[in-house]
């Protein structure tokens, strides 16, 4: 059904010192339905976003919310014209309650009753919020912090929000990233409901899957510019992904098994009181070994139990051949170890610092002589991985503050690869990445395996797991439940195993 | 927002000027600067005022400069040496500390301004050992003072009974001159003990804690004597706290306004005055006489007096 | 580096020295003692003892903590160092003794926050009162004074005119400069403020290096209390009350965020140079002691709002 666009874009253009971030941007969105944004990160998506949301102020074009034209000038403006945006980084009070949080700055109060205004009317405010999330088919308990509740419901906490600012425009940036797959499948049955009572949704997703299920239809942007708007009926993935990085990609995971060396790290009988328990498997050089399991399963738990983070109760671990006693990351490193941690922000980069700075951290001792730190050398190294991995930044000395996602975690690699590591550890190497940055990891891990390194690759993308893997590990509540090599491995056998099913 | 620092710089450059704005142009006149220890205490409110009028009369340009706390030497040597950089004629102390101050005296003598010392003693050696010298000394005999008040203990309590002592800051000569004079008066009194002689500061609040402390400990006390006011005013709440008001002697020094009415309410025996406005006012005097060319002398006594119910309604400063 | 570059990376420290030259402009224009070169001398001299704690201070700022024992651990320096003077220790091994009681007492604070995961302002809290308590029993509430010529000559001795406190002063800051930007302590010190976590899981021993830092800070301020002492000819148990205050006012004025991993000690040094000439200029000026203190209240004020401003302004 054709019907007036709830919203257009004509023309946006948005600028940054040095560089054009939207150039002439049209957009539109209809009511009701689900509006698929696409693009490698640094496309755009996220400063058209900004724009609507009120964060940036655009340099030219207009925007029309049913058919008259706005400005929007602050956060503020912007919700008062019904645009709500869920953000993958929640905005949540983590220590009030759900309830509290819907309603941060507009408490209801008892009215009517003199001094009372000030006074929270809080049976009120339980009640519309329970209401709230009822109509979007969640029912959880209002009055819990929601530090507490889950990743998805907290989310959902978000989008009652957002509906309960009569939010006709809802943004949802990745919204499943963070998701399980049997949230992703209630997240897209709320979706399909917010559908049904009129409200639009701009969606932006890297998870080509996803878009075919819940979108309408999807506009793909590339270096700032709209490549086109398809309706999801039509399209087909490879047509998708060749808008998206403007060339071919023959295969979406370009696998080429290395030969598999000697065995360079064994795990035996690993326990950590109530996260860990009797794990044991071995990985050879050449190899990836795929983790996969649902949240909470214990994955990360091991790598950090690995890497020296967290104490282990009992069991061994064998680095090439010797048992070793891993106290700290230092000794861990050492040892040849690196750990790609699944949030950059929060582990694996010290935002303020550079390109170069980061990506040496790990190996200054290696660059210093006597406590100074030969900045020379330090470039070298630094220059070389930039070139290799093709790391898109204005110099070595660009903060990694203002790289994109899939930059900052091709910054995050290169420390691991200045250190020497061979035993490479990669907790979800490619969440939040673009396509174009996705292929390029996957090709490196191809060229480390090559030259005889081995990796542990934990991650929720199936496709992804299934595609890159040598020999894939199960986990559930902490304990492996089921081992495949990649030949007899299929979706649904690996999800069964990860919801606790033995056979 | 850069509007917002404009109208701020603005107001800072407004209030800088409106504080500068009685400074008298440099006239000719001599300009004697009067540095005490701080600002926030009467005592040294009074000294500012006797020095201020002496200087009107005299036809003196006046700086007065404290620092924010009374205890903090550095902050005064600063304030002294920024003066000097300033080239005033003659400098006024009361120094924060005694030894302490001796530095900052070489370098006034350095640059040759004649320095004359308020209320608080310089330390004789340090000086001599410096080779630093000052003009003259006018304070009142606090030693005298703390005797006077040592014998009104011994008479009011009958020449028997248990005594305290609030100190000031250990080193400070007032302090230690004030306590010396007590302790000379009541060894006299072979019945009186003193039971305990802790610091408060020179505070308040430290009197009124540091004397609860005691009363815990030695709940027979019947006498105090505190070294300053501030002290002893601190302690009488702590007398009444513990519901012993009327049953312990209390005698202070300094003779604040607020320690005569605490006399005349008998809340305390007794408290020594000292007349700071008289120092002041010397200082000044002193200062244009030297700048004149003439002697003064190096040593002068500034009255001291036993202030009690009998005379607390009629002596003023 | 282009120096268009090296200004727009570096930008916030040409600001505070903007700052401080119209600062010294308007002192000039309303005092004529204030631009002599003797002045000059004394403002830097003045600036000593807060410039080198502060030098410290920007260490811990940049690693997201703070040091609030600086003053009490300055005045427990101070004492110790002083009383083996008076024993007739050589002043050679005094010094050392003192600088090693600060760094004692900061590695004390190191060990309680890295690993005993005290929060900073808890750990230093306690310090700050346990080193008072300490220098006041220490002395029995007395200051020790009275020391040598050779001793005195750290604070009264001049080397081609310029005050020794000064060439001490400049010594730290060149030194701290070269530190933070060239060694891995430095390295570390901004790591660890910027992202802690990061920063331990790039194998980094963050416990040594903080407890390291904390010492640094801690050694500081027994250096600054060396320079005290000589200046006063006497080591006061009560010494250095509210220096943290001015300390952590000079490194935020400077530019270092309170958020750790941004800033550098050159602003430090420009920002305790902002306080010192303010309270000379405001003393020539004959400004009372009271005025003076909302005037430097306002000036800690509007340069932290700048920065900020100047922070978005770039993003």
């Amino acid at each position: 059904m054709e019907t007036e666009p709830v919203l257009q874009m004509r023309n946006i253009r948005k600028t940054f010192p040095g560089v054009i971030a939207l150039d002439d941007v049209s957009f539109d969105l209809r009511r009701g339905e689900v509006h698929i944004l696409l693009g490698e990160n640094g496309a755009g998506k996220s400063t058209l976003m900004k724009i609507l949301s009120g964060a940036y102020e655009r340099d030219g074009g207009e925007v029309l919310i049913d058919g008259r034209e706005v400005e929007i000038g602050n956060p503020r403006r912007s919700q008062s014209l019904g645009i709500g945006i869920i953000y993958q980084e929640l905005n949540l009070v983590p220590h009030l309650s759900a309830a509290e949080n819907i309603y941060l700055g507009r408490e209801p109060s008892r009215a009517g009753l003199p001094f009372l205004p000030f006074i929270v009317d809080r049976k009120a405010m339980n009640g519309s919020a329970r209401e709230l999330l009822a109509g979007l088919g969640v029912n959880l308990d209002v009055r819990r912090p929601v530090g507490e509740l889950s990743i998805a419901e907290q989310q959902m906490v978000e989008i009652a929000k957002a509906v309960s600012l009569d939010a006709r425009i809802l943004i949802m940036d990745e919204p499943t990233a963070v998701l399980t797959e049997r949230e992703i499948r209630e997240l897209f049955a709320r979706i399909r409901r917010l559908k049904a009572d009129g409200v639009s949704i701009i969606y932006i997703s890297h998870r080509m899957e996803e878009l075919f299920e819940i979108g309408d239809r999807v506009t793909v942007l590339r270096d700032g510019s709209v490549v086109g708007t398809r309706d999801i009926a039509g399209a087909t993935k490879p047509e998708l992904i060749r808008m998206m990085v403007n060339r071919e990609l023959t295969q979406q995971f370009p696998k080429v098994a290395a030969p598999r060396g000697k065995e360079v790290l064994r795990v035996e009988g690993l326990n950590r009181a109530g996260v860990l328990t009797d794990i044991s498997f071995s990985l050879c050089e050449g190899e990836i070994l795929g983790v996969a399991g649902l949240l909470g399963s214990g994955r990360t738990e091991l790598a950090r139990a690995i890497f020296g983070l967290d104490r282990i109760d009992s069991g061994g671990i064998h680095i090439k051949g010797r048992l070793q006693r891993i106290a700290s990351p230092r000794r861990a490193i050492n040892l040849g170890l690196g750990f790609l941690t699944e949030d950059r922000k929060t582990q694996g980069l010290v935002l303020p610092l550079s390109v170069r700075e980061n990506i040496c951290l790990p190996s200054v001792d290696a660059f210093s002589r006597m406590g100074v730190v030969s900045r020379r050398r330090e470039a070298e190294a630094a220059a070389k991985y930039r070139k290799d991995l093709r790391i898109k930044t204005t110099g070595l000395e660009q903060r990694v503050v203002n790289l994109s996602g899939g930059n900052q975690q091709k910054v995050v690699l290169s420390k691991w690869l200045v250190s020497r590591g061979d035993i490479l550890i990669f907790d979800e190497p490619t969440r939040g990445i673009d396509v174009g940055s996705k292929a390029e990891i996957y090709e490196l891990m191809n060229k480390l395996t090559a030259a005889g390194a081995a990796i542990i690759m934990i991650s929720s993308d199936l496709p992804e797991v299934l595609g890159m893997s040598d020999r894939i590990l199960v986990m559930h509540q902490g304990r492996i439940n089921g081992e495949f090599s990649a030949a007899e491995a299929t979706q649904e056998k690996i999800l069964h195993r990860a919801l606790g099913d033995t056979e | 927002m850069k509007k917002l620092f404009v109208i701020i710089l603005g107001m800072m450059l407004a209030l800088i000027a409106a504080c500068n704005r009685d400074q008298t142009a440099s006239d000719g006149r001599p300009t004697v600067a009067l540095v005490v220890k701080t600002l926030n205490n009467p005592f040294f409110n009074d000294m500012q005022k006797g020095a201020e009028e002496a200087a009107r009369r005299l036809g003196v340009n006046l700086l007065v400069q404290a620092a924010e706390r009374e205890v903090d030497v550095e902050k005064q040597m600063q304030i002294i040496e920024n003066l000097i950089q300033s080239r005033v004629s003659a400098l006024v102390i009361t120094p924060s500390g005694s030894k302490e101050i001796v530095p900052a005296i070489v370098k006034a003598n350095q640059a040759g301004i004649p320095v004359i010392i308020l209320d608080t003693r310089v330390n004789e050696e340090a000086l001599a050992a410096a080779g630093g010298k000052v003009a003259a000394f006018i304070g009142s005999d606090n030693q005298e003072g703390g005797r006077l008040a040592g014998e009104l203990m011994v008479k009011a309590l009958g020449g028997r009974g248990q005594v305290a002592i609030l100190e000031g800051i250990p080193g400070h000569e007032t302090g230690d001159s004030r306590m010396k004079g007590f302790r000379q008066a009541v060894s006299a009194a072979p019945d009186i003990q003193i039971v305990s002689s802790q610091t408060a500061n020179w505070e308040r609040d430290r009197g009124y804690n540091v004397f609860q402390n005691m009363l815990q400990a030695q709940p027979r006390i019947q006498g105090l004597f505190a070294c300053s006011d501030l002290m002893a005013l601190g302690a009488v709440e702590a007398i009444r706290a513990a519901g012993k008001t009327g049953s312990i002697v209390v005698i202070g020094f300094d003779a604040f306004s607020e320690a005569r009415e605490a006399v005349r309410n008998g809340l305390m025996l007794a408290t020594v005055a000292q007349f700071p406005s008289e120092m002041g006012r010397q200082g000044v005097e002193s200062a244009a006489l030297l700048l004149k060319g003439e002697q003064i002398q190096p040593e002068m006594t500034v009255r001291i007096e036993l202030i009690t119910r009998g005379n607390a309604e009629g002596s003023s400063q | 580096m282009t120096l268009k570059t090296y200004v727009a990376q570096h930008g916030r420290q040409f600001g505070t020295l903007v700052g401080l030259l119209v600062l010294c402009a308007v002192m000039w224009i309303l005092t004529p003692h204030f631009l002599t070169i003797s002045n000059l001398l004394n403002i830097a001299e003045q600036t000593a003892i807060i410039a080198i704690i502060a030098a410290g201070m920007t260490f811990v700022i940049l690693t997201a903590g703070i040091d609030l024992s600086v003053g009490s651990v300055l005045a427990f320096s101070g004492v110790v160092m002083a009383s083996l003077l008076q024993k007739g220790a050589p002043v050679g091994v005094a010094l050392a003794v003192g600088v090693l009681a600060g760094f004692g007492c900061g590695t004390i604070n190191g060990l309680l926050i890295s690993v005993g995961r005290l929060p900073p302002f808890i750990a230093t809290l306690g310090m700050m009162s346990v080193a008072r308590g300490g220098s006041l029993l220490f002395t029995e509430g007395r200051p020790i004074s009275g020391f040598s010529e050779s001793f005195r000559y750290l604070a009264t001795g001049r080397v081609v005119g310029v005050p020794m406190p000064v060439l001490v002063m400049l010594t730290v800051f060149f030194t701290a400069w070269f530190v933070l930007t060239k060694t891995k302590l430095g390295r570390y010190t901004y790591a660890i403020g910027g992202n802690e976590e990061a920063t331990i899981l790039s194998g980094i021993n963050v416990r040594l290096y903080k407890t390291l830092i904390y010492g640094i800070c801690g050694g500081l301020a027994g250096l600054a209390a060396i320079l005290l002492t000589a200046r006063l000819n006497s080591a006061q148990p009560i010494a250095g009350m509210m220096y943290e205050l001015d300390a952590i006012a000079a490194t935020v004025i400077g530019g270092t965020s309170l958020m750790g991993g941004e800033g550098n000690v050159f602003g430090t040094l420009v920002g305790a140079l902002i306080i010192g000439v303010l309270r000379n200029g405001l003393t020539l000026l004959n400004i009372s002691s009271f005025a003076q203190q909302i005037i430097i209240g306002l000036v800690i004020i509007v340069a932290v709002l700048l920065d900020m401003t100047l922070k978005k302004g770039r993003r």
